[in-house]
């Protein structure tokens, strides 16, 4: 008798509680309908956080706002997100509930990932005129923005190639005029400059960052020839993936180019050894290390230049091995395909992308344009390698299963890195992990291809 | 979080159990102390409490009952609903084609381990300020301070000191030991100990203390006047009265352990090490990196079914909430 009278209460709670849910629920759903005019309207753009300049970043929100505004007459309202799995998160939880933001800032990296959630705005040609049609970018940089020209969801917003930095005093004792092109030569002149008793290292590189590793990999790699992915098949047990896992791990183990501390560096490690003089060559930097550099001791005295693009063996590239200086690197931007606003968000795409606005960027926070007059008349004579290497650049496998493939890759190095303290790679230890690496990349890529 | 479900839900139960069965076979004992108490009882002010465990809890465990047996992935995400229905292809692939076993295996170990060392260090600590001595509040103080900083920090800063070449190493090169690598190969696996067992001793030591506060004044001057030695009297006198609170602390501590994910995570990033690769890292690189979230959900099935069997027996053989026990009292 006091179960039933409580059951009942119980039943009454239930139904009442539903019911509020279920308010709740369509109260979100009456969102406007799309009209090109933007009054009274808000955009929402998700975007990466800089920890770099925060102020100014803030500041850049602040001054596009009131332009968008005057344009349009709607309002922005920018979110950011700190990390890559913040990102991520924000993506799924959207992806899934079909609300969120309508413009999201995307690595290039990120952007096969993303597109196979099919989430997102493939654009067609009246899209692209909205945002000032694909010939304003350059075109190098779409080459990651769909799996071919005529489905495209990134659109190219900044470039941020990797290149290398060298530090040109001490080329010069070690009697190096030049750069070097080949990824041999490289490691002769990193021998020259090493010096073990003054702690100085011809290469500065992080083999425990996290990212850095595979993009040597994949540039070796591809520069041999072998493109890691064809079609369906993951070619990670090729002999030219072996050799630039040789090569790579090499530096630290035979030619001892690196400093031995370097398995427990990060990239942000390499590039402090460098700005305090100790390394020839910083591997693996982008344009945003310069404010970095221009406050170190080194300041004045180093250039960027293009990484070698002959793998190595080779004593010149390849094929097209020129063309792949380095991964297609830098941020694309996609509209939401549940975005009840896109022609605004376009008109929003419109405004960072013109060649004014991407100049100032570049100005502000060091990332070349995307935009391919902004590329042109870029003026400061030390970004050129940079530039150069922008139009260089090579799209990583545009596959849904390149994150795992990243994974499977990075993964050998880490495993690999108890060996390479210890001084030498165990030849048989490598195949393993890369026999494991290619077993579950393919199968990851399979179930792309399904 | 997990405290409070099981101080809080555990009792409620026993007593309605208890409610529903009177034991006839005591005649002579006095009818059960608790009957007025228990007379009606407004059961329906669990309601809204309970409601929202359902919302919370229940619902979203059953979500990954059911996510676990979908192909769910970055490809069918946007329609998840009706991503392919695959039934128990997730948890063979699990057991099988996945380090799922080797994870757990870490994970439990690890977190043993790390517990059979806290709990002495704990009880000494708590022993140790127990009587009052100048200085003793800041004492108490600066043994909670591990505890009361926050995971990221803990690993963040233990990190940046086993770096290769970096203090940890030097001090121990200035007397002339090579350790080797910390945060990476097999030495990983204990490093995530030592750092697990520093970051959380003081929670030992604070139930620990609870203990002996609950331990009566007269029970002290009883044993003096029976002329009990210290360590008798820490062994017959003072250490039934943790038994539950020790307990409490090995199970929370457990569970703690082997769902830590920061800890792991900032200390060693991902892809991890095969050392130290633990269960929660797995399971959130399967979700995360991989965007395998059927498998994923399989993996946290499996895992919670592993962790809940032991964890179901022991309840029942402590008896936390058992009024009876010296240490569980009030």
């Amino acid at each position: 008798m006091k179960f039933a009278s409580s059951a009942k209460l119980a039943a009454v709670v239930v139904s009442a509680a539903l019911a509020l849910t279920a308010c709740g629920g369509s109260g979100n759903s009456g969102s406007s309908s799309g009209a090109v005019d933007g009054k009274g309207k808000k955009l929402s753009v998700l975007t990466g956080v800089n920890a770099q300049y925060s102020a100014q970043q803030k500041q850049w929100f602040t001054d596009i706002a009131a332009k968008f505004k005057a344009q349009t007459g709607a309002d922005i309202e920018f979110e950011t997100f700190a990390s890559a799995n913040d990102e991520l998160t924000r993506i799924q939880t959207s992806v899934v509930s079909g609300q969120g933001p309508d413009v999201y800032s995307l690595g290039t990296t990120f952007t096969p990932t993303a597109y196979a959630t099919k989430a997102f705005v493939t654009l067609s040609d009246d899209d692209w005129n909205k945002v000032g049609g694909k010939s304003r970018f350059n075109q190098a940089a779409l080459g990651i923005s769909g799996p071919d020209a005529q489905h495209q969801a990134g659109i190219p917003f900044v470039s941020r190639p990797f290149v290398m930095a060298y530090n040109k005093d001490l080329l010069a004792a070690a009697g190096i005029d030049k750069p070097a092109t080949t990824w041999d030569e490289l490691e002769a002149q990193a021998k020259k400059m090493t010096n073990p008793a003054t702690g100085t290292y011809g290469l500065a590189t992080g083999y425990k960052d996290n990212y850095d590793p595979w993009k040597f990999i994949w540039a070796m790699s591809v520069q041999a020839g072998n493109p890691l992915v064809d079609g369906k098949t993951l070619k990670l047990d090729d002999p030219a993936v072996k050799k630039a896992y040789e090569t790579y791990f090499g530096w630290l183990t035979k030619d001892k180019v690196v400093d031995p501390a370097s398995v427990g560096w990060s990239n942000s490690n390499a590039v402090a050894a460098f700005a305090s003089g100790k390394a020839g060559y910083l591997m693996m930097t982008t344009s945003s290390s310069l404010p970095t550099l221009e406050k170190s001791a080194v300041a004045g005295k180093y250039a960027y230049a293009t990484m070698p693009t002959a793998a190595p063996g080779d004593s010149s590239p390849k094929g097209d091995a020129a063309n792949a200086a380095s991964i297609l690197s830098g941020d694309n931007v996609v509209v939401a395909d549940y975005s009840k606003q896109k022609d605004l968000a376009f008109a929003y795409i419109n405004l960072i992308t013109s060649k004014d606005e991407q100049l100032n960027f570049q100005k502000i926070f060091g990332d070349l344009p995307a935009n391919a007059d902004a590329l042109k008349s870029l003026a400061n004579p030390q970004l050129q390698p940079v530039a150069d290497t922008a139009a260089k650049s090579k799209a990583t496998p545009f596959t849904g299963a390149w994150g795992d493939i990243q994974l499977a890759l990075m993964n050998v190095t880490v495993q690999s890195i108890p060996d390479l303290a210890k001084g030498s790679v165990d030849d048989s230890a490598l195949e393993s992990r890369l026999k494991d690496a290619q077993s579950k990349g393919q199968a990851s890529l399979d179930r792309a291809s399904k | 979080m997990s405290t409070d479900s099981l101080t809080a839900g555990k009792p409620t139960r026993r007593k309605s159990t208890h409610a529903a069965t009177p034991e006839p076979q005591v005649p002579d004992t006095p009818p059960r102390r608790k009957g007025l108490s228990e007379r009606n009882r407004p059961l329906w002010m669990l309601i809204p409490g309970g409601l929202l465990m359902v919302i919370i809890i229940v619902l979203p465990m059953l979500l990954g009952i059911y996510m676990s047996s979908l192909d769910l992935d970055q490809y069918s995400l946007r329609q998840w609903v009706s991503a392919p229905f695959i039934g128990v292809q997730n948890f063979v692939e699990a057991l099988t084609g996945s380090p799922l076993l080797h994870a757990i295996w870490l994970s439990v170990s690890y977190s043993l381990i790390a517990m059979v060392v806290t709990i002495p260090l704990g009880i000494a600590a708590a022993v140790a300020t127990q009587n009052a001595f100048k200085g003793r509040a800041l004492v108490r103080s600066i043994f909670l301070v591990p505890y009361v900083l926050p995971s990221f920090v803990v690993a963040t800063v233990w990190r940046t000191m086993f770096q290769p070449g970096s203090v940890i190493d030097s001090a121990l090169h200035s007397v002339g030991i090579n350790a080797g690598l910390w945060l990476n190969g097999p030495q990983s696996y204990w490093t995530l100990i030592l750092v697990q067992i520093w970051a959380s001793w003081p929670f030992v030591y604070l139930l620990a203390l609870s203990g002996l506060q609950s331990v009566d004044h007269e029970v002290h001057e009883a044993s003096a006047l029976d002329g009990a030695l210290w360590w008798n009297k820490l062994r017959y006198v003072v250490f039934p009265y943790l038994k539950g609170p020790l307990s409490l602390a090995f199970l929370i501590g457990m569970l703690h352990h082997i769902n830590n994910f920061t800890l792991p995570f900032v200390l060693f990033g991902v892809p991890a090490p095969s050392d130290v690769e633990l269960l929660p890292t797995l399971t959130y690189v399967t979700s995360f990196q991989s965007f395998r979230f059927g498998l994923s959900a399989a993996m946290a099935f499996i895992s919670l079914i592993l962790i809940a069997i032991p964890l179901f027996i022991y309840l029942r053989a402590v008896k936390l909430d058992d009024a009876e026990t010296p240490g569980g009292k009030k």
